[in-house]
């Protein structure tokens, strides 16, 4: 098979070049462009429908960009899936396992499907279960298992085989807190014990800190990528939260500085601010205002500078779209 | 953990068949898990064979005031044996291609599509496991062979194996290409047994059309699209076939029903691969 990655310096794992897909009138992708290096856990950040899956999809071989070229590793995916499939590991959104058969059983068909030879396969096995702390499990059908651990048996079949690069598609929603923790914490000694490239999508912010860059993604197109601190100190704002005593005052404030105004949640305020906005408010409204809360830079609010949006306030309505498009028969909840 | 970066590598052929491999036995596994089908497995041919069989049999030589009218050598017990054995492989070759919608709804599908095995491949490991549970099914009614007075040698029964092969074969590739234009479950039941009873009872499979008539005579004492019906039939031709092995009774010509399963097993996975590869 000719599939001997072309040189690139420095090593990409990932390549996106000007990548745009359309779903009949919705352009989901928009010249998308950007690439991961070798070894780098990589967050593609955005509110549901941003283009996330659309573009993780693409990645994996099963939807073809209408133009663009997509490289894993040095591997065109659109030209040579089968070469460029041998190399990821992919955890959808959505479950793929088979329920009716063991955690076992299934992990040994994702090593026979891929081609993996016995003696690794089995060593392979009983190693990811037990990095994913399933080892107890692995006789048990997988229809008993929690959401959880149906998650973390997914992420350990992804990487049965020789995966270099492993795609996760919000391998967090729908977790409680606890859980999605300890799927981070398996992400990260994965990275410690193996060789591997991390690319997640999320729409959960505070997820993305700890990654070693982020690109932020909205209505198709990618609107920073950078490292988590560069992208505060780049785009990030301080937020000024207040609760103002009575509806009146919160009226009059709300109007008083209108241009500065991002956020009306319930009774309270939020405000772009500065030291001197600080002051001036304090200044004229300092009575009339039973609480104050200044946010230093967060990846909250360079979201909120780049897109003009919460992504918390956008993620519910845009998922009951994406919930909306499958019903129709949409592409990627087929 | 064994940090490894050197690629294991296979031949490419060794990978298709490894995976066909691992997707046949899933399918075999989820059938032997599947209660359900089992039962119906087992229950289908007793009811036949015991109920239905002995049932008729005393009206099937069709003596009427002691006059004999049918010269049918046989039994209707023997007579309708081998025609169980192909209602019942019908029934789990066609439910077993209902595991193509459940996949496609719970995601499985997207397993196998995002690894290096060929479309071809994964259909054929479906069919194939579909193939052999049904022919698991059918060899249950081989089981009642003495109950029905069919007495069998060995080469009898690896003949009737292959036979019953070949028709599973062409039956789980139809209740594919069913499911490919079904989405969902309860259509698909419903249409399937639009598909199953009908095809069953006009396969000369429960009657037969007398042979000792002439064709001109035969539409003379059945009604002409009865006939016509039983003739464009398929499963005529494999139940036919499966008479000449198992009580030696044949109708048409030996060899039309091996190759008319065999034009069907072509034409049915092909396709079913086609609408695969679009999908």
């Amino acid at each position: 098979m000719p599939d001997q990655p072309t040189p690139v310096s420095p090593p990409l794992a990932i390549h996106v070049d000007a990548v745009s897909k359309r779903y009949g009138r919705t352009l989901a992708l928009d010249e998308v462009s950007f690439a991961v290096r070798e070894k780098e856990l990589f967050a593609l950040l955005g509110p549901n429908g941003a283009g996330k899956t659309t573009l993780l999809h693409i990645l994996s071989t099963i939807l073809r960009p209408d133009s663009g070229v997509a490289l894993i590793g040095g591997v065109d995916v659109a030209r040579q899936p089968l070469a460029a499939r041998e190399r990821l590991g992919i955890v959808f959104q959505e479950p793929s396992l088979d329920d009716r058969l063991s955690v076992r059983e299934n992990l040994e068909l994702h090593g026979l499907v891929f081609g993996v030879p016995r003696r690794l396969r089995r060593q392979r096995i009983e190693e990811m279960l037990a990095l994913v702390e399933l080892t107890d499990w692995a006789a048990k059908p997988v229809k008993t298992l929690s959401s959880g651990m149906k998650r973390r048996l997914e992420i350990a079949r992804a990487l049965i085989h020789d995966s270099e690069i492993l795609l996760l598609d919000e391998p967090t929603v729908g977790l409680d807190a606890q859980t999605r923790e300890r799927i981070w914490a398996y992400v990260r000694r994965l990275r410690a014990e193996r060789e591997i490239t991390v690319l997640v999508t999320t729409h959960y912010i505070e997820e993305v800190e700890g990654c070693d860059r982020v690109c932020i993604i909205d209505g198709g197109k990618v609107l920073a990528l950078d490292t988590p601190d560069a992208l505060k100190q780049a785009h990030g704002q301080v937020l000024l939260r207040i609760m103002p005593t009575t509806e009146p005052d919160r009226e009059a404030i709300a109007t008083r500085f209108a241009d500065r105004l991002t956020g009306k949640q319930g009774a309270e305020l939020t405000f772009v601010s500065d030291e001197a906005f600080v002051a001036a408010l304090l200044a004229e409204f300092g009575t009339r205002i039973t609480a104050l809360n200044v946010e230093a830079p967060s990846l909250e609010t360079v979201f909120l500078s780049l897109t003009g949006r919460e992504l918390r306030d956008r993620a519910a309505g845009a998922r009951e779209q994406t919930h909306a498009f499958g019903r129709r028969g949409g592409e990627h909840t087929r | 953990m064994s940090g490894v970066r050197k690629r294991q590598r296979r031949s490419p052929l060794m990978v298709q068949l490894g995976g066909l491999y691992g997707l046949w036995l899933r399918e075999v596994k989820r059938a032997f898990r599947d209660r359900g089908q089992l039962v119906g497995g087992v229950s289908r041919p007793i009811l036949w064979v015991l109920i239905l069989g002995i049932g008729l049999n005393p009206y099937f030589r069709g003596e009427v005031y002691g006059e004999v009218t049918f010269v049918v050598p046989f039994t209707y017990l023997q007579f309708i044996f081998p025609a169980v054995i192909a209602l019942n492989i019908m029934f789990t070759s066609v439910q077993s291609a209902v595991s193509v919608i459940w996949d496609r709804e719970f995601g499985f599908l997207r397993e196998v599509l995002v690894s290096p095995l060929s479309r071809a491949t994964v259909l054929l490991g479906k069919i194939l496991g579909g193939t052999t549970v049904a022919v698991l099914h059918g060899s249950l009614v081989l089981v009642l062979a003495r109950f029905a007075d069919v007495s069998l040698t060995f080469t009898d029964v690896l003949k009737a194996l292959g036979l019953m092969t070949l028709l599973a074969f062409a039956l789980t590739s139809l209740g594919v290409v069913i499911a490919n234009r079904i989405r969902s479950f309860e259509g698909f039941g419903i249409f399937s047994n639009a598909v199953i009873l009908p095809l069953y009872f006009t396969s000369s499979s429960i009657f037969p059309l007398d042979p000792a008539l002439s064709r001109a005579q035969t539409r003379i004492v059945y009604p002409d699209w009865l006939v016509t019906i039983v003739e464009y039939n398929p499963l005529t031709y494999a139940v036919d076939s499966l008479r000449g092995v198992l009580i030696n009774y044949n109708q048409f010509a030996p060899w039309t029903g091996i190759a008319v399963m065999v034009v069907a097993c072509v034409v049915l996975f092909s396709i079913a691969l086609y609408d695969f590869r679009r999908a």
